[in-house]
């Protein structure tokens, strides 16, 4: 009878490659399946042995390592067992169940009848054996852990675009070059590709002490056919060829013989030095805004030598939020220090202080500013000094690389500049509002962190504010509301629903995922009473507090942290190509492992989501 | 003990009921399956043939109700084999009435299916092992034996004597470690089923609930497995004696 065996035939039929056969072969398919299971931790194969079946995940999901590293977890209607099947050769791989799985097994005759049948079956298995062995090869690299020099390329080195010229360009005209970038060396470039470099001490040697005419070509003094690097050359290369031959700067190639940039001497000393301690003593001894904005500067340098280092996202958020706190402490103490003279000392009691991710040290490459100001009860809102301080910071961070907010969130509107009990009115009126827009906006006050001042105003601000908004209903209601729609994008099979119009077509916007478990933790820390700030520790109070299972604080935090470490990766290396850092990663860029992890996490999210949905209660 | 269960059941059971009846040319898959030895109780379970095993029904009394399928895979060695798997539906005497409902079998669909007296030799031969009896494998198999041997008794003239192991049972024995009491519900094949994470079916179609049960059967020795800390024997989830 054709309903017999319906349920492992429709499952076949809706993965891939099964979904791509005839109705007729797939009726037959399951006659020649076997069912297994295997318990959670279980071995399923051993590395090694000789295996004689293609194993289908049914259910659960399996682990496949590679001595110890993963190099891809299996869920349901993913198969493993490739290298027997395919490859006729020992298991390559370890199986492991990561849960309780179900196992549909299918013998090698039959695979191999299927594979010369529909070579679509035996493309596919080909091809994710195929990425299988690329992961394991890209993860054998990652483990060779060292000092950065040892794992840093001369790509992940080169920051800024190089000063170029053509060889007919005046001497003057280049050194004007130089001058302007701040760059020490000029590679002279004809048709794209690189003739000759011109050096600082070229400049000294060549023109000023020999007395020649400016206004003669720099063909005349570039050291032609200088030495060169591949851009896939590690630093420790780059350091040996320096100083193996006393030379300061390295221009640096593609493979296909186009000029990259230019590595320094001073890079590589800055990639040891590249730490962030340094930038934040550097910052506190700086004494004008200038200087700030300088050091300021390099923030995304050290946060992109992080991301190369492999820190977790987790870390690199507070080492950023640390960072960019140093920036703005030190121009507010500057700010502070110039109103002090130009309109006398701070005419009341206040507060500078952090909203948004900010707030939560959660920090990327692409963060606006996102600021207020707490003033004492007795201070006046209206005295030009508040506002003074408040363009002369946003302006300072606007320098230093942050652009100011597009929502206005900021101390430079007189709306967020209010005393404290005005602050503490105005989130009331928020846990009262009727309306859900008026909600939404304030969601991001509840992430408030005091920065410089006096701190206290904004603490006992929200010793006022937290216990009122845990216990309205209401307010709490259109919080969840906002979360659960904020749509991860959903996974499908073997792809994502990517944007469909517009420049970021093809891509996905990571963010969304972001924000989604950002809303949840602020909903379930606010319900729990919690007063923590970053999103981590919202989920573990709000399991302390029984209001989320162990098992979903877990895997939010987890999904979490690794949403925010594929957009870290993915800006860092827009920022090493010149790009504006942005939240759209493009799936095909993305290797097999991330993509699956990044629908694993999206999944997390979206049943967090749903999670929510059925617990809120409806209202109206 | 288990030379009792080996020398099989006595021989003057089998005479019985009303062979006048019937011809005696039926009763033989049933002779032949009782010429099968019973598998002693310490056989290590990786070395049992089982078979799987779900009827549909128009009620739940024998007397009074009739079979309406029977699906059956069978499982060793760990795995269960679907290409072994059958699918037997039965023309009933009456008609199904309102039990369709459950198990979606209409009259007109089964009105091309084969009478019980043909079905049943069919059944009882995926019994036959090649060396033993193969054991039944069911949930709450009460049910499955009720029907199975009351046919076997009213058409072969004998009840149908086989080794059974019952899921039901087997998760009762897994939970009764962990609770004093078992809320209602537990019990059922999918209830047990998402206790072990395994995936939810469509149920009442007789193959896909044997598929369902083996399923789980599989999931039920892996964690009785790891309680034991050593490999399974028949004995571990085996019920006490022969069905009848």
């Amino acid at each position: 009878m054709e309903v017999e065996l319906a349920e492992v035939r429709d499952f076949l039929a809706a993965h891939a490659p099964f979904d791509s056969l005839p109705g007729e072969v797939l009726d037959d398919l399951p006659r020649r399946c076997t069912l297994r299971y295997a318990r959670r931790g279980s071995e399923i194969l051993r590395a090694g042995s000789m295996n004689d079946r293609l194993f289908v995940v049914r259910s659960g999901a399996v682990d496949i390592t590679d001595d110890g590293q993963v190099v891809d977890r299996v869920g349901a209607g993913g198969s493993f067992g490739m290298s027997a099947v395919v490859e006729h050769v020992p298991t390559r791989y370890a199986v492991t169940a990561r849960e309780d799985t179900l196992l549909i097994t299918l013998p090698q005759a039959a695979f191999d009848e299927l594979s010369a049948a529909h070579p679509v079956v035996a493309l596919h298995f080909a091809a994710t054996h195929h990425e299988r062995i690329k992961a394991a090869i890209g993860q054998l690299h990652q483990a060779r852990r060292g000092s950065a020099v040892l794992r840093t390329t001369v790509r992940d080195m080169l920051r800024r675009q190089p000063v170029t010229a053509g060889p007919g360009a005046t001497v003057r005209e280049a050194a004007q070059a130089m001058t302007d970038a701040g760059f020490s060396a000029l590679l002279v470039v004809e048709e794209g590709r690189l003739v000759g470099i011109v050096t600082d001490r070229d400049l000294r040697r060549r023109v000023v002490a020999a007395g020649l005419d400016p206004s003669r070509p720099v063909r005349d003094i570039m050291t032609e056919g200088p030495v060169t690097v591949s851009a896939d050359a590690l630093a420790l290369e780059v350091m040996l060829e320096m100083t193996g031959r006393n030379l300061h700067h390295l221009p640096v190639l593609e493979v296909d013989g186009s000029v990259l940039g230019l590595v320094t001497t001073t890079d590589l000393v800055r990639l040891e030095q590249a730490s962030p301690v340094y930038l934040v003593t550097d910052l506190a001894r700086q004494q004008d805004v200038a200087g700030v904005v300088r050091l300021a500067r390099e923030v995304p340098a050290v946060v992109t030598q992080l991301v190369a280092e492999d820190a977790t996202a987790a870390d690199i958020g507070r080492v950023t939020s640390a960072l960019l706190d140093a920036v703005a402490v030190r121009l507010l103490q500057l700010a502070e220090q110039a109103l002090g003279e130009e309109l006398g000392p701070a005419p009341g009691g206040w507060c500078w202080t952090v909203l948004g991710s900010a707030a939560r040290e959660e920090l990327g490459l692409s963060g606006d500013q996102d600021h207020a100001l707490v003033l004492a009860d007795d201070a006046d809102p209206a005295d030009p000094w508040w506002a003074a301080l408040a363009e002369r910071v946003t302006a300072g961070l606007e320098a230093a690389g942050l652009p100011r907010c597009d929502g206005g969130v900021m101390a430079t509107n007189p709306r967020w500049r209010m005393r404290r009990r005005d602050w503490a009115t105005t989130f009331a009126d928020w846990s009262r509002a009727p309306e859900p827009e008026a909600v939404l906006g304030a969601a991001i006050f509840y992430d408030m962190r005091p920065l410089h001042g006096d701190t206290t105003l904004v603490e006992r601000l929200r010793a006022e504010v937290l216990p009122r908004a845990s216990r309205s209903e209401l307010l709490l209601t259109h919080l969840a509301a906002q979360a659960t729609r904020m749509r991860p994008p959903i996974g499908f099979f073997r792809g994502f629903v990517l944007e469909d119009s517009g420049a970021h077509r093809d891509t996905l916007d990571v963010k969304r995922g972001i924000a989604a478990v950002v809303q949840i933790a602020r909903v379930h820390a606010l319900r729990a009473g919690s007063g923590e700030l970053g999103t981590a520790a919202r989920l573990a109070a709000a399991r302390a507090a029984g209001v989320i299972s162990a098992e979903t604080a877990r895997d939010l935090s987890d999904a979490l942290e690794l949403m925010s470490y594929l957009r870290l990766r993915h800006q860092a290396d827009q920022l090493r190509a010149g790009e504006r850092p942005d939240n759209h990663l493009s799936p095909e860029r993305l290797g097999s492992l991330d993509r699956r992890h990044l629908r694993d996490a999206f999944a997390i999210v979206r049943t967090a989501q749903q999670g929510m949905a059925l617990r809120v209660p409806r209202v109206g | 003990m288990e030379a009792r269960e080996a020398t099989g059941p006595p021989a003057g059971r089998r005479g019985w009921s009303a062979w006048a009846r019937r011809s005696p040319a039926p009763a033989a898959p049933l002779a032949a399956l009782e010429a099968l030895p019973i598998l002693p109780r310490s056989t290590p379970l990786a070395d049992v043939e089982l078979v799987a095993l779900d009827v549909e029904t128009t009620g739940l009394r024998p007397r009074r109700d009739e079979l309406l399928s029977v699906g059956l895979v069978p499982v060793g060695g760990g795995e269960v084999r679907l290409g072994g798997a059958r699918h037997l539906p039965v023309r009933p005497r009456r008609p199904v009435g309102q039990s369709a409902v459950v198990h979606g079998l209409t009259d007109d669909a089964l009105a091309a299916a084969p009478p019980l007296e043909e079905v049943l030799p069919e059944v009882l031969g995926a019994f036959a092992g090649t060396t033993h009896r193969r054991v039944l494998l069911a949930h709450f198999s009460q049910v499955e034996m009720t029907f199975l041997s009351a046919a076997c008794r009213s058409l072969l003239g004998g009840p149908l004597r086989l080794q059974v192991v019952d899921t039901l049972e087997v998760q009762r024995r897994l939970l009764r470690a962990q609770h004093h009491e078992l809320p209602r519900g537990t019990l059922r094949l999918d209830a047990c089923r998402r206790s072990h994470a395994l995936p939810r079916y469509a149920a009442h179609l007789a193959t896909t609930d044997a598929v369902a049960c083996a399923e789980l059967f599989l999931a039920q020795c892996a964690e009785l497995e790891v309680r034991r800390g050593r490999p399974l024997v028949l004995d571990d989830v085996a019920e006490r004696g022969l069905s009848r």
